[in-house]
Order: C-alpha cells, then sequence, then structure tokens
C-alpha cells in the first residue's frame, strides 16, 4: 500500500495533493481507491489521532461530497460523489478506533498483521486458560439446571476482562502517541504489535463470555 | 426543481407530506381532514378496490378479503409467516412467494401496498394540484435487503420514483433535530404497529450521525392487541372459535380499542358480541391487568436498546434525549420502561405518528436540492457478507456501518482445479450461513488451478439507499461478474414489468386523472391571468367584450369542477380566443408607456 502523493486536477489540470478537491478550480477530484487515510481526511499522518478535529474534518468533507447532495447533478459527479463518500466513511470507521487505527499505522509500515493473531499472545496465556475452564464450568452448571449459581461468576469474569481491555486500549494509545520516527521505531513497533495481538485475543475470549452471559440470561 | 413528497407507508397508518415555507406539513385528505390513512384495504367480489378508513370499516365484515398490516408480509416467504397468519388470510401457495388469495386474484404484498401508496398520492395531488412522481418512502431501519426491495416494487407499482428509502428512526431524528433544533447525543425510539426500531444518533451543527441502529421488523402494537385478544376474549373458547377469522378480527379490534382507552383511562370495558355465534362477552380491563398482560412484550424492546449502546460504545446515561415515535409510545408502560432504562423522562411533545412522514419530507427537500444547510449519515442494520468454508457467515461488512460505504476483500478456493467459485451473499448477525439471510447467489468462472492458489477479489458496494451490489474478479483472468442484489422472496425485475402491464387500467386511470390535474392547474391560470387583466385594464375594455369574456370564464370555471379535462382544455382556448384582442391592446398600452419617456435612440 504506497501512499500516491500528488495528482492532476481533472478539469484544470493543476497538479496537487491527493484530496478531494482541486485547490485551483474547487472541482471534486475522484480520489484513487488506494489513497491512504490519512490524505483521505487531510490530517498529518500521524497515529495519535486528535479524535475531536478528525471528527469535525470527517463533517465538513461529508458536509461537500455526500451523494445526497449531488441527487440532482450529472452521472459522473454522482458517481465520484458516491466512491468518494464510500471512501471517506471507510477511513473515518477505520481511523476514529484506535484499534482500527493502530493496525492500519502498522500495515502502512509493511507489516502484515493477522496471522500471528491465533496464537494465543504470551502474556494472556495464563487468563485464557482460566476463562476457558471457567466458561466451561459455567455451561456444565447450566446444563445441570444450575445457572442462576454461575451468573455472578460469569459478571466477574466478564469485569475483569473488560478491565483488561481498558488498560490495553491505554498503553495503545499511549504508544500510539510515542511514534514520532526517531530511533527506537522498531522497538515501538514491536510493541504495538504485541499489544494488538493481545487486544484482538482478548476480544474474542471476552465475546464468547458474552455469548455465555446471554444464554445464560435468556434461560 | 422538481417536487419530491415524503411517505410513511406504515404498518397500521400511512401519511404523506411536503415541505412548503421552508417547514414539512402533512397533507390532509380533502374531504375529510384526516392525516392518517389507514393501511388497510379491501377487495370486493366485483373487482372493486377500498383503501383506508372505508376498508377499515370493513374489517369485521369481510376478514379474509381485507388486508391489514401487509407491512408485515412485505419481502417474506411463506415459510416466514405464522400459523396465526395462515389461519388470518388465504394464501395462494403454501410455500415460495407471499400471494394473497382475495376472490379470483392474487396479489403479493408489494401490490397491496402499491394500492396504499396510490391512495396518498392521489390525496397529495389534490392538494399540490400537480402530479407527483418522485418519493422518499421510509421503512425501519431493521428492515433487511428483502423488506427494502418489497417496498421499492412497491412504489414502482403505484407509478412512483422511490428516490430514497428512509429509515424511520432518521426520518423522525430530522423532524426532531430541525424541531427542536438541540445538538448531542440523541435516542429515537420507534415503536409502531408491526416493528420496532432503536437508532443512536449524534446530532452536530446541521449533520445527523447515526450511530447505531437495532430493532426487530416482527413485535408492535399487533403483538399487543392479539395478546389482550387472547389473554382476555378468546380465552375460554373452543379452539375453533378461537380461530375463526371473524371472530378473531373483532376480537382484535375491541382489543385495540380497550388499549388506546386504556392510554388514559384507568379502567374499560371490553365488549365482544356475536349473536350468531352465540358470543356475549362483556367485563371490565384495568390498566394493571393488561400492562401485566403485555409487560413482557415491551421488555423485549429493550434488548435492541441495549445492543445499539453497546454497538456505539456508549451508556445508557450519555444518551441526551430519548424521542419517541409509533402509536405505541402512548402506552404509559412504553413510557414507563423507556424511562427507567435510559433514566430520563423520553418526550412525548412530538406527535408521534407524524414525526416519520415529516422528516420523509425534509429529507425529500434536501433531494430536490432545495435544501442545503442538513446531512444524514445512515447506517446498514445488518452485516453483509459471503459464504465461505463449512457453511460459516465470512462477514465484509459490519453492521452500523456508515453508506455509502464498499469493501473488498479476497478469498480462494478449497478444493484443486475448481472452475468456478459460488458467490452467497448474505445478510445477518449469526455465524453459520443458514440461519442467516440469502440475498443472492452468482456463480464466477475461473481457471482450474490448485486449491489456494486462485485469487477471487469480492467487492460489496452500498449506494446511499443502503442497496448492495457485489462483484467478483478472478485476478487472474480479470473475468468479472457483479450482480445488483434482487431478494430471494422479491420480484423479478420481469415480474414488475407484467405486473405493471397489467395494472394498464390503472395506468389509464392514472393518466386521465394526470390531465385532469394538469387542466385544471392551467385553467386557474388562465382565470387568474384574466381576473387581474380586467381589474387592471378595464378602461381598454370596448363595447360588449367584458360581457363576452366573462360568460367565457363562467363557464370554464363551471367545467373546472367537473371530470372532463378535454372540456375544461376546450374552455381555456375559449377563454383564451376572447381575451386576445383585449391583451394585444394592454400590450401595446404598457409598450407605449413605457417608451413614453425614452428618447428614440435608447431602443
Amino acid at each position: 500500500m504506497s501512499p500516491v502523493d500528488t495528482v492532476r486536477c481533472w478539469r484544470c489540470a493543476y497538479e496537487h495533493q491527493v484530496g478531494f478537491f482541486c485547490p485551483s478550480c474547487h472541482a471534486m477530484q475522484l480520489l484513487p481507491a488506494q489513497a491512504d487515510y490519512f490524505s483521505v481526511l487531510d490530517i498529518p499522518r500521524n497515529p495519535a489521532v486528535d479524535e475531536a478535529a478528525l471528527m469535525q474534518r470527517y463533517y465538513e468533507l461529508s458536509r461537500r461530497l455526500h451523494p445526497d447532495l449531488y441527487q440532482t447533478g450529472t452521472a459522473e459527479e454522482k458517481e465520484a460523489s458516491l466512491k468518494n463518500a464510500a471512501l471517506l466513511n471507510r477511513a473515518y470507521r477505520v481511523l476514529r478506533d484506535v484499534v482500527q487505527r493502530g493496525q492500519y499505522w502498522l500495515e502502512l509500515q509493511g507489516e502484515q498483521l493477522g496471522k500471528e493473531n491465533n496464537r494465543v499472545p504470551p502474556a494472556l496465556a495464563a487468563l485464557v486458560f482460566t476463562v476457558q475452564e471457567k466458561l466451561a464450568e459455567v455451561r456444565e452448571a447450566r446444563a445441570d439446571g444450575k445457572a442462576e449459581e454461575s451468573k455472578a461468576e460469569l459478571s466477574e469474569i466478564r469485569a475483569d476482562l473488560e478491565n483488561q481491555m481498558k488498560q490495553l486500549r491505554t498503553a495503545l494509545i499511549d504508544n500510539l502517541g510515542q511514534w514520532n520516527g526517531d530511533g527506537h521505531v522498531a522497538e515501538l513497533r514491536q510493541k504495538l504489535k504485541r499489544l494488538l495481538s493481545e487486544i484482538a485475543y482478548l476480544r474474542t475470549l471476552l465475546r464468547d463470555v458474552e455469548k455465555e452471559s446471554d444464554t445464560l440470561w435468556n434461560a | 426543481m422538481e417536487r419530491i413528497v415524503g411517505i410513511d407507508l406504515g404498518t397500521t397508518n400511512s401519511l404523506i407530506a411536503v415541505v412548503e415555507q421552508d417547514s414539512p406539513r402533512v397533507i390532509p385528505d380533502l374531504q375529510t381532514g384526516d392525516a392518517l390513512l389507514p393501511s388497510v384495504v379491501a377487495f370486493f367480489a366485483d373487482g372493486r378496490i377500498a383503501v383506508g378508513q372505508e376498508a377499515k370499516a370493513l374489517l369485521a365484515e369481510q376478514p379474509l378479503t381485507t388486508i391489514q398490516s401487509v407491512k408485515r408480509f412485505m419481502g417474506l416467504g411463506m415459510e416466514h409467516v405464522s400459523a396465526e397468519d395462515r389461519r388470518r388470510y388465504r394464501f395462494a401457495d403454501d410455500q415460495g412467494i407471499v400471494r394473497f388469495a382475495l376472490h379470483d386474484r392474487q396479489l403479493t404484498p408489494p401490490e397491496v401496498s402499491a394500492l396504499i401508496l396510490r391512495a396518498l398520492r392521489e390525496r397529495a395531488e389534490a392538494y399540490l394540484k400537480e402530479p407527483i412522481q418522485k418519493v422518499v418512502i421510509t421503512v425501519p431501519a431493521y428492515f433487511n435487503d428483502s423488506q427494502r426491495q418489497a417496498t421499492k416494487d412497491a412504489g414502482r407499482l403505484a407509478g412512483l420514483e422511490v428516490v430514497r428509502l428512509l429509515n424511520e428512526p432518521t426520518a423522525a431524528s430530522l423532524a426532531y433535530g430541525l424541531d427542536k433544533k438541540e445538538e448531542g447525543l440523541i435516542a429515537v425510539y420507534d415503536f409502531g404497529g408491526g416493528t420496532f426500531d432503536i437508532s443512536l444518533l449524534r446530532l452536530h451543527t446541521g449533520i445527523f450521525e447515526v450511530l447505531a441502529t437495532n430493532g426487530d421488523t416482527r413485535l408492535g402494537g399487533d403483538d399487543i392487541d392479539q395478546r389482550i385478544a387472547d389473554r382476555f376474549l378468546l380465552t375460554g373458547m373452543s379452539e375453533t372459535l378461537q380461530h375463526d377469522p371473524h371472530i378473531a378480527s373483532r376480537a382484535r379490534r375491541v382489543a385495540e380499542e380497550a388499549k388506546r382507552a386504556l392510554s388514559s383511562e384507568q379502567e374499560t370495558r371490553l365488549e365482544l358480541t356475536l349473536p350468531e355465534k352465540d358470543i356475549h362477552i362483556t367485563r371490565t380491563l384495568t390498566r394493571r391487568e393488561m400492562e401485566e398482560a403485555i409487560e413482557d412484550i415491551i421488555a423485549r424492546t429493550l434488548a435492541p436498546c441495549r445492543q445499539a449502546l453497546k454497538d456505539a460504545g456508549l451508556e445508557p446515561r450519555d444518551i441526551e434525549a430519548v424521542v419517541m415515535v409509533g402509536g405505541s409510545t402512548r402506552m404509559p408502560l412504553v413510557r414507563q420502561r423507556v424511562g427507567e432504562f435510559f433514566a430520563r423522562t423520553p418526550l412525548t411533545d412530538l406527535n408521534p405518528d407524524e414525526v416519520v412522514v415529516l422528516g420523509a419530507a425534509v429529507q425529500a427537500d434536501t433531494l430536490s436540492g432545495r435544501r442545503k444547510d442538513m446531512l444524514l449519515l445512515d447506517v446498514v442494520p445488518l452485516s453483509l457478507g459471503i459464504e465461505t468454508m463449512g457453511g460459516v457467515m465470512s462477514r465484509l461488512l459490519e453492521r452500523n456501518t456508515t453508506i455509502p460505504t464498499s469493501v473488498k476483500e479476497m478469498f480462494t478456493t478449497a478444493v484443486d482445479d475448481q472452475t468456478a467459485v459460488d458467490i452467497h451473499v448474505l445478510q445477518g448477525e449469526r455465524e453459520l450461513a443458514q440461519d442467516c439471510r440469502s440475498l443472492a447467489r452468482f456463480k464466477i468462472p475461473i481457471e482450474p488451478l490448485p486449491a489456494g492458489v486462485p485469487r477471487v477479489e469480492v467487492t460489496f458496494m452500498i449506494d446511499a439507499n443502503g442497496i448492495l451490489s457485489v462483484t467478483a474478479t478472478d485476478l487472474r483472468t480479470k473475468r468479472e461478474r457483479s450482480v445488483e442484489v434482487k431478494p430471494s422472496y422479491g420480484l423479478t425485475d420481469e415480474e414488475v414489468e407484467r405486473l405493471l402491464e397489467e395494472s394498464i387500467d390503472f395506468a389509464e386511470e392514472d393518466v386521465t386523472r394526470r390531465l385532469l390535474i394538469e387542466a385544471r392547474t392551467e385553467a386557474d391560470t388562465v382565470l387568474h391571468a384574466t381576473e387581474k387583466q380586467l381589474r387592471q385594464h378595464a378602461a381598454l375594455l370596448v363595447e360588449g367584450e367584458e360581457a363576452r369574456i366573462l360568460s367565457a370564464v363562467k363557464t370554464l370555471q363551471e367545467a373546472k369542477s367537473g371530470e372532463d379535462y378535454n372540456l375544461i382544455r376546450d374552455l381555456i382556448d375559449a377563454v383564451t380566443d376572447v381575451t386576445t384582442p383585449f391583451a394585444q391592446r394592454i400590450m401595446d398600452t404598457s409598450i407605449g408607456e413605457a417608451l413614453g419617456g425614452k428618447e428614440l435612440s435608447e431602443i
């Protein structure tokens, strides 16, 4: 995913940085589908994002290129606004969420994520083991008609996992904020990878617990 | 700019609204003044059809051929039709597409809905005195793709262009936001006759961003009526009597009336008398008794609320206002439970029946290009994906993704030398394909290669209507297949065409009506102009001319209230003829006046 830097305006041929509107003639440009999300939203290419400013920017751009505003336009305008708005929405969805943003950032750095997420991160091994065991107990108790007794225990597990998740996210935000391109980038990159993999795993675990809770409370 | 109107095609009632002088207003029936059109269609043996109040009055008399709550059948297959509904109506087939058997006709739910849309359109055309072509129709946010397509089909069958399907709670938020001029996080709790929706939005400087939506498309006031009927009227009767469509229909009607009464009273009388069946039930029903009987139905609305909050990453206390929409929110118990859930008093000052259609009119105004200060950012209500190895639903788009949106994902084969890949498009939240809604299925040919080698890129694109199109490309051969997803139980394009042709009688009627409206409008213009000329330029009239003009005007005025558009046209010509010399003289004089003070060289 190599970032595209400059493009020419289709109308006035002015060469400009990737952006939805030509700085010279203000015509709407069809952004290349592979444009990087930071340039789509026209914010600094840095993983520490000011979320309030990001939202403002997203709203401003939506207000200018949403297809609803081009209903009476030409077929080209409609097509461009549809594709641009789809790209803008996708970029915003990724950048506003710290976990997705972190993953995206590492991908931009050429990291391949996903594969390793299937392995249990060492730091979580003990926790995973305990939770799985407890879940098995709860399921058994439910099968024996003793659902009531498991409820408290399950709530406890859930609260514990949610708490862990919160801590991991805070650590992630913290580490993303330290990215400034200087010496310890390699080290930071490893740290981010580890955090993201732990979050991904914890999320799966939490989902299992939630599913069991739903079954239990509905029983 | 062409006018676009907003329509709320509701389970119980339907409405139509338009923006006039920058504010939305509901268009009433010109004769009765009613804003609500009951969503009921009655079919007679002689082929005649009644819609609205007249049809509603026939529910008890001819329950099998009077269709009520047709919205609950939109986009469904027969296997989704409950035993209760199977007793309530006669269907043409046991499986496949839903077709009501009505005397010698068979009609699908979109066809029945189209009759309601036609009635609304007539109402609007009579009021606006101009033909209506483009509409925004609201749908429950939690409607799936099939139900949305069915609604679009209904519009087409009514001769309307549906420029947008708008989610009902989102529409309500528009009306609310513009009325109250408030910003922040709001929840729209929309509990109607047949569907329940919850939507959470952020309102910010004219932007209405939907953060999450959830709901149940088969939960509404109808279920409450049924419960009251079962619990307090039908209980104790033999099964045969309970399942008698006449008795069941009457019981539901009585239940509905009691429910309404108990929104303001503490107790009411239930009375079901059918002497021919030897049924005489009279009893008192207290609000408390009713509430105990329906408590669980109301509780069922809270699970979607919880899920929506979770999806949006919010807590109930984050919500700054709760907007109540839909007739069922008139019930005190509903208000109480919602208030407890969000820990704040819900807003009930907007008319819950009208707020959706008013929002639809506002969005219609934006889409027509008249309004530029507000923008809706809506979401897909349900996750979308394709079936992969082992019958698993592989999600490409998560629910609550803002639309329009697109996503690409790479897939490969599991077996050596496959010559084609089956793309099965699914919608829903379950893990297994079989538990999700099947939206479409198509094959893409690929080059035979060892398993895992082919690369098939699948792209999902969702437009601003929430309608999905899917493209699959074999990256090696660049062969591409794409489909605009058509629902499994909807009408095919050919069927819609055929139905449109079949409804040619309607079409002729439509053309006649349109010509009549146009003729009347033109007559108004001519009459108005003539009257003005007579008033302003009386001095220019010649002997006997005024009498001739007034006589032509009078004849035209009389014809205008009639139905003969040809006669109106002829008489317009007659008025024009008789006024032409007079108009010529006015023109000459005004040019003379305009030139009077100028030098010749200036011309």
